[in-house]
């Protein structure tokens, strides 16, 4: 009989199964020590910074998709909750002259309450979230330019900028604001109930509810914290501008998409982490400023940020990841013969 | 005894083996799931094969299909060698094999006429002859002696429905050879005698077939020889008219049984739940049962009789119109999953696959999943150590097999996983507990190590109320059996009534209160 300390130790199997859980942050050392060896341009403070500020909204808004992808869903509408976010915002801020922490809460709730009807038309509609979130992207839209007739709003006050490229130190505020947001997600998923609930309803739905789990209300808090989160990351881009832009986020769903895959969360739903995210995020990031920095034409960006993506879902979809790797089968087996 | 299968000698001594299986030895990296086994099928003959779940039964079978490529032996299909560089499913089934799994293989969305022909459709200049089609598909139902509508869409059928489909898919293949993997763990007696019939036809007809089921009485009834397996090796061949089951058993887990069903308590506490008069449109009606503290009730009820959704109502997932459930007397009204759990019922569904366990999720994380309210550090962090220690306890308590608290469930034997679908209810000390077909798929010695459990759960003074198609079962474990027929109690049997036959005409509707 083996001792509690025996079984209960994580990662029985040693490096291997540490290794290709992190695979995405080994592939990413990997690529900035390739890309400091070879670039001088590349290994600068200033060009760190950066990437790093560069990447900071962009992963904050994929750790809102992560949630809805986490519980096996999809969230299609935060391209539009970016417009609707950035120009309503400087719409409350320049036309109607609202403080601005009035008009940050505003959006926020706004962008919540989208969240919110995702989820009910999922869970009590019963709609496949990749439509439900396909119309609500498309009705937001509409709302969007209705309110802005497509012209964005400009004027918004300098202090504002500081969200979206201040510094404290050396380093830039939007870097400090994404690893908070990011330790306060790893706490929430790793160690509360809530938080693994997320992963439980997206293993095995049916499973969860026989076990207690509200279902109905995590699924729905996962489409509030991706409409929330991308509130965020708006406001942020939003900042760098200084003007609300209702075609800010139009090219960043696929981004996000990437990022979070890249980044170990399983599409199916049940399997990922919040720093992964962040890892995706950056190196994603570090591809685009590594071509530019090259010289390379920026449309071949789409082009490879299309290839990494196929190539990471047909890795995620043709392998199953396990804790317990072949060595260990031999071990297994003999522990069941008993 | 010794030698390999000698069913029919006499009648059949000239024929040559269907399938010959010389030396079989199959290596999985590590592991030898196979250890020179020799394995005999003739023509005409029902051979069971059997063993624990693990015995390599299931290699066994991939090995003759080709789904699995033996290490070394060699195998023979009436009388001539096959070459095993370049064998596969598809060349078996040229050959002349087929299985028929209880897992359907069937498109849901397809009649039956299109299911049994895919992919030999009959055609007439370039288009599908149904004509034809139909008449075939009619003369296979007349020689198997059944009447399966044919016409809907397969997922209107009954289960047994589905299964004759797929025999006929057989048939019709022109297969010599059939194997049937354990395609009666979900039948009702009725069904199953009707497999057993048509099972006949098919022997008459001179093809041989390979059963393979965890219902040792089924191959008493249905085979003519049998071969044990036991850790990948060969144990016994023979002619299953020289053998009692008691033999086998002891064969299949390589000790005696001496107790087979534990000894039940008779002294009972406070009646824990009570339900009376529940009623559920097209499910169930009139319900009315109770279960007292340390007491086994059963449910007994053929395939639709409403017993799966009568403890699904109970514990909140199936919606009622009438009636009333007391737990401890105070009559509640259980609105989700979530309330049952606070008023302290456990249910152990019957998919343990899809329903009971999250496959994605460890060993502990699946143990501890409705317990998470209990392990709060500062009343909103999860405390992982403490989690892990009590799952760690709860499964050493259980004597589950395993490695590692981190280790998946996927790979676990079903008799494992049935113990930590159990140990989540435990660890959540539940009070009554709800089993629907807990034996489900899972080998002999796991079985006895779940009427343990059960056991073990009554001395604790906790309410089992179980469901099971197996009347042997309810009659070994439970103190009162309730017995459905198309939604309504028809009998209620304990004492000296609990015998098959009783049991069995009042599940057919025979005879009543």
């Amino acid at each position: 009989m083996n001792t509690f300390e025996e079984k209960a130790k994580r990662y029985g199997g040693g490096w291997r199964s540490f290794i290709t859980d992190w695979m995405i942050l080994f592939l990413f050392v990997a690529l900035v020590a390739i890309f400091s060896l070879t670039l001088s341009t590349f290994r600068t403070t200033d060009n760190i910074m950066n990437i790093l500020r560069q990447a900071a909204f962009t992963a904050i808004i994929a750790m809102g998709e992560f949630f809805v992808i986490l519980i096996g869903q999809m969230d299609m509408s935060i391209s539009s909750i970016i417009g609707m976010v950035s120009i309503f915002f400087a719409g409350f801020v320049v036309k109607m002259g609202m403080p601005i922490w009035m008009a940050i809460v505003l959006v926020l709730a706004m962008a919540a309450l989208i969240g919110m009807i995702n989820g009910i038309l999922v869970v009590y509609g019963k709609m496949p979230s990749f439509i439900a979130t396909l119309v609500t992207m498309n009705i937001i839209k509409g709302l969007n330019y209705l309110y802005s007739r497509g012209l964005p709003i400009s004027g918004l006050p300098d202090g504002f900028n500081f969200l979206g490229s201040g510094y404290v130190g050396i380093v830039p505020f939007p870097v400090i604001l994404m690893f908070v947001v990011a330790a306060i997600l790893f706490v929430i998923t790793a160690h509360t109930s809530v938080g693994r609930s997320f992963y439980a309803v997206g293993g095995n739905l049916e499973a969860s509810k026989l076990s207690g789990i509200n279902v109905v209300f995590i699924s729905i808090l996962a489409f509030v914290f991706s409409g929330v989160l991308t509130a965020i990351g708006a406001l942020g881009l939003t900042a760098k501008t200084l003007a609300g832009n209702v075609s800010l986020g139009e090219n960043l769903l696929f981004d996000v998409m990437t990022i979070v895959v890249l980044g170990g969360t399983s599409l199916t739903g049940g399997r990922g982490r919040v720093f992964g995210v962040v890892i995706g995020a950056l190196f994603l990031q570090v591809i685009s400023n590594a071509m530019v920095l090259m010289g390379i034409n920026t449309y071949w960006q789409w082009v490879v940020k299309g290839i990494i993506l196929i190539i990471v879902v047909l890795i995620d979809s043709n392998t199953k990841r396990d804790i317990v790797t072949t060595s260990r089968k031999t071990k297994l087996a003999s522990a069941e013969e008993k | 005894m010794k030698s390999r299968s000698q069913a029919d000698t006499g009648a059949q001594a000239a024929a040559l083996p269907l399938v010959e299986l010389k030396n079989c030895t199959m290596e999985f990296p590590g592991v030898r799931a196979l250890d020179n086994v020799n394995f005999t099928l003739m023509p005409g003959e029902c051979h069971g094969l059997v063993g624990e779940n693990g015995a390599g039964k299931s290699t066994l079978s991939k090995c003759i299909t080709g789904e699995n490529h033996m290490t070394r032996g060699e195998l023979f299909m009436e009388g001539k060698k096959v070459r095993l560089s370049g064998y596969s499913i598809k060349e078996s089934q040229r050959l002349g094999l087929q299985v028929v799994h209880q897992e359907f293989q069937l498109m849901s969305e397809m009649t039956g006429l299109e299911n049994i022909f895919i992919g030999h459709y009959a055609r007439r200049g370039g288009l599908i002859d149904w004509k034809t089609l139909n008449r075939r598909a009619r003369e296979l139902m007349d020689f198997l002696q059944c009447d399966v509508d044919l016409n809907v869409p397969v997922h209107y059928l009954r289960t047994a429905e589905k299964q004759i489909i797929q025999l006929a898919k057989a048939v019709q293949s022109e297969s010599k050879v059939l194997i049937l993997d354990e395609l009666t763990a979900v039948l009702q007696e009725k069904d199953i005698l009707n497999i057993f019939r048509i099972i006949g036809i098919l022997k008459a007809k001179g093809m041989g077939i390979i059963y393979i089921s965890h219902r040792l009485n089924e191959i008493f009834e249905c085979c003519d020889s049998y071969t044990v397996l036991c850790d990948g090796r060969h144990i016994d061949s023979g002619n299953v008219r020289d053998i009692d089951q008691q033999k086998l058993i002891k064969m299949i887990i390589g000790r005696e049984l001496t107790q087979v069903y534990p000894k039940m308590g008779t002294q009972f506490g406070d009646t824990m739940l009570e339900v009376k008069g529940l009623t559920a449109p097209r499910a169930f009606r009139d319900i009315s049962f109770y279960v007292r503290s340390g007491e086994v009730i059963g449910l007994a009820g053929l395939v639709g009789a409403g017993k799966t959704e009568l403890v699904q109502a109970i514990f909140g997932t199936h919606p009622v119109t009438g009636g009333t459930i007391l737990i401890r007397g105070r009559e509640v009204k259980i609105k989700n999953p979530e309330h049952a759990i606070r008023l302290g019922l456990g249910y152990i569904p019957d998919e343990r696959r899809t329903l009971g366990l999250n496959m994605k999720f460890d060993i502990k994380e699946n143990t501890v999943l409705p317990s998470m309210s209990k392990f709060r550090k500062f009343k909103i962090f999860q405390d992982h150590r403490a989690e892990a220690r009590s799952a760690y306890d709860i499964n050493e308590k259980l004597e589950l097999s395993y490695y590692s608290l981190w280790q998946s469930v996927e790979k676990l034997s079903g008799g494992n996983q049935q113990k930590i679908v159990i140990a989540k209810w435990m660890l959540r000390n539940s009070e009554i507990f709800l089993l629907d077909e807990p034996t489900r798929g899972i080998d002999v010695g796991a079985k006895f190590e779940i009427y343990k459990l059960i056991h073990e759960l009554t001395r604790q003074g906790k309410s089992v109320v179980m469901v099971s198609p197996e009347l042997e079962e309810l009659i070994g474990l439970c103190n009162r059996i309730y017995i459905l027929y198309e939604g309504s109690i028809m009998d209620i049997v304990e004492g000296e009534r609990k015998t098959q036959e009783v049991i069995i005409s009042s599940l057919l509707g025979v005879n009543g209160k």
